[in-house]
């Protein structure tokens, strides 16, 4: 299987008292608590963790996109992707994603995805979430009616315009263009492999499996929580006739390793405690707006609760609670195999995105937690599920045919800085 | 009180329109507000008692559906003449509250010859960036309760906030509950299609087309969308008048039904 080291970028600064005082992290509150010469130090340590997790080898870094938060702080994950791609050189660049209703026109994201894979030589991922109700709705104004119909449309231009080699036009119902003409285009043909985020509605798993993409459930209550979800997915792949390649899906797990069970939770319990009761205080007027859900998924959420209802959150739990029931997985390198193995043959994934910076961790915390996941959990689970093909991995040019920063630079320099009149 | 019946219309692309009808009499076309027409209460038994009250229920509202054949907000007006139309109406008296109020100020802008007499109780489609109207789409329901009713000990209010108790975290709610629940969001994603962010589609440009006598209502206590939006409607609709309902909220109907509806009844009449 393969690990993909996840960051959210969280503020790091959310105030003791924040629960009491501001009603969501999400959507309304006030940005004077940010402060943008703290973010400075703050975006380039963060880069630093994702470049540390490609130099001791996980497969993949990735990023996300959100709005308006102090959850998560990447309104454009694709500038995060490009500062990784040149001085990170051997990972795989999971953007998860671009919500592809939001940019208007639709083929920004095809230009700027077609961008990172072809300054990375090929190494992306392309996530196209939906988008939260909070970052689509409330953030940037989508209409929650038609939201889904327009990422619908947005997923088929962009696919065509990676596909095409003569200039199109597009009619749709929400983007009318009269020249599609993609310059540049991907390296991998016929394109990035797709991974779509969801949380258990019928129609993103059909939508996936229609088309060979990635189903990514991102949640944050664990592995335990997602079993009967995951196992519908796989019976409905079945029942499709779909292959049950476990590559077909992905999981979302937050690991602290430590050198034994105990300095686990002395040294991480502050920042799991930071990410569950601040990072993931939302406010319930805004978690959803009218038309966002389907009516089946709204029927599903109402009578039986699933999904990231608050509940499930994790919210108001101990240490103990929050290990046991697997919100996170944290201990030691023993404990932790064992529970990442479990994971990924009771989900039957094939990717594993994993959360190794969480909350308020500093980068002392999270290097070790990524060191000694890389040394003494990576090679444990690598093996498992290598008989099969994943259909879902980019198909990168091989190392030694991609550009390297800087390579050219110490020849080009005797040559520019020669004196005037030298010979060239 | 007059019997309300409900029939069926069958109008074009797959739309099926539920329409309640009472009373009988000068007909009247009422465009009910967001949260639909739940029940036959309010102001209607009232009208009722003196016209002939015609009341669709908009996509999503009650039985009615076919809201993706509305694609945009003139969709949404056209749809609401072929269904006067279909119900053989004559420049009719027509009412509307809140959404509904928005909905008959446009019918009346965009064919003006059509309708006969206007009244708008509450209505939005206007902004005012320093009298923002409150989120109709980012509040809890219980939330909206201060916002809706000018006494918030109310029956109407207290019903509200009993149905903002079921959507707790717990899995006890009734099968009625929970359908009530789902026939609410239903009719609030039809509102959210044409109102969601802002409730401002333009009327403003329109609104000087206008033809038809036009009574103006509010609630003097409206939390919702401040009364201050009246002189709005006054200052660009020729022939209109303004008539403020003293200790109402938004919710005009839920408090203060009786002179409510005497305005109404009494403009109807010329």
């Amino acid at each position: 299987m393969k690990i993909s080291w996840f960051h959210l970028m969280p503020w790091r600064w959310l105030p003791d008292d924040f629960r009491e005082r501001y009603h969501s992290v999400w959507v309304d509150l006030p940005n004077r608590l940010y402060d943008p010469e703290r973010g400075h130090q703050l975006y380039n340590e963060y880069l630093d963790m994702l470049e540390y997790a490609d130099q001791l080898g996980f497969d993949a870094i990735g990023v996300n996109e959100h709005h308006q938060n102090a959850y998560g702080m990447m309104p454009s994950p694709n500038i995060m992707a490009a500062a990784l791609a040149r001085r990170a050189e051997r990972a795989m660049i999971l953007v998860l994603g671009n919500s592809i209703a939001l940019y208007n026109p639709p083929i920004r994201v095809a230009e700027e995805f077609a961008m990172l894979d072809v300054i990375s030589g090929g190494r992306l991922i392309a996530g196209f979430p939906v988008g939260t109700s909070m970052d689509t709705n409330y953030c940037y104004g989508e209409n929650p009616a038609t939201l889904r119909d327009k990422y619908r449309e947005a997923h088929d231009l962009i696919i065509k315009a990676w596909a095409e080699r003569e200039p199109f036009a597009w009619n749709g119902k929400y983007t009318k263009l009269r020249y599609v003409n993609l310059w540049p285009q991907p390296i991998q043909k016929p394109h990035p492999p797709i991974w779509v985020p969801g949380l258990g509605s019928i129609e993103t798993w059909d939508f996936c499996l229609d088309h060979d993409y990635n189903y990514s459930y991102l949640s944050f209550s664990g592995y335990k929580r997602a079993q009967k979800m995951m196992d519908g997915y796989w019976a409905h792949a079945a029942k499709r006739g779909k292959s049950e390649n476990p590559h077909r899906a992905a999981f979302f797990q937050q690991v602290c390793v430590s050198d034994t069970d105990a300095s686990a939770e002395k040294e991480w319990w502050p920042h799991v405690d930071y990410f569950f009761n601040k990072c993931l205080h939302l406010y319930p007027g805004t978690s959803g707006a009218p038309g966002y859900m389907s009516e089946a998924s709204l029927r599903a959420g109402i009578v039986a609760q699933v999904g990231n209802t608050s509940q499930n959150m994790g919210m108001n739990k101990t240490w103990k609670e929050l290990c046991e029931q697997r919100y996170i997985v944290a201990g030691s390198p023993a404990t932790v195999r064992q529970q990442l193995e479990e994971l990924a043959k009771s989900l039957r994934v094939g990717h594993l995105a994993i959360g190794l910076h969480i909350g308020s961790a500093p980068i002392e915390l999270t290097n070790r937690n990524t060191y000694l996941f890389a040394t003494q959990v990576m090679p444990h689970l690598h093996p498992i599920f290598t008989e099969y093909e994943d259909i879902c991995w980019p198909k990168a040019l091989p190392a030694s045919a991609r550009a390297k920063a800087g390579a050219q630079s110490a020849a080009a320099k005797s040559h520019a800085e020669r004196k005037i009149g030298a010979a060239a | 009180m007059s019997e309300v019946t409900s029939r069926t219309l069958e109008l074009s692309q797959d739309r099926r329109i539920e329409v309640l009808e009472a009373g009988s009499g000068a007909p009247l076309f009422f465009l009910h507000s967001a949260g639909g027409i739940p029940q036959w209460d309010g102001v209607l038994p009232i009208l009722a008692s003196k016209f002939h009250v015609h009341a669709p229920l908009l996509p999503g509202f009650g039985s009615s559906v076919g809201l993706d054949a509305l694609e945009d907000h003139f969709d949404l007006f056209f749809h609401c003449f072929d269904v006067m139309e279909a119900l053989g109406l004559e420049r009719p008296y027509v009412v509307g509250e809140s959404m509904g109020g928005w909905i008959a100020a446009e019918m009346a802008a965009l064919r003006p010859r059509e309708i006969g007499r206007l009244a708008l109780a509450a209505p939005i489609g206007l902004w005012r960036d320093e009298a923002p109207i409150v989120d109709l789409f980012g509040y809890t329901s219980n939330e909206l309760v201060p916002f809706l009713f000018h006494d918030t000990s109310c029956e109407a209010a207290q019903q509200m906030r009993g149905v903002g108790a079921w959507l707790s975290d717990k899995d006890d709610r009734t099968e009625a509950q929970v359908e009530f629940l789902l026939a609410l969001g239903r009719g609030f994603k039809t509102a959210a299609k044409f109102l969601f962010p802002i409730p401002d589609r333009g009327l403003e440009r329109r609104l000087h087309r206008i033809t038809a006598p036009t009574l103006v209502v509010w609630g003097a206590e409206d939390r919702f969308v401040q009364p201050s939006y009246a002189n709005l409607f006054l200052d660009r609709i020729r022939d209109a008048r303004l008539e403020l309902i003293p200790r109402a909220g938004h919710a005009i109907g839920a408090e203060q039904a009786e002179a409510y509806g005497k305005a109404l009844v009494a403009f109807g009449h010329g």
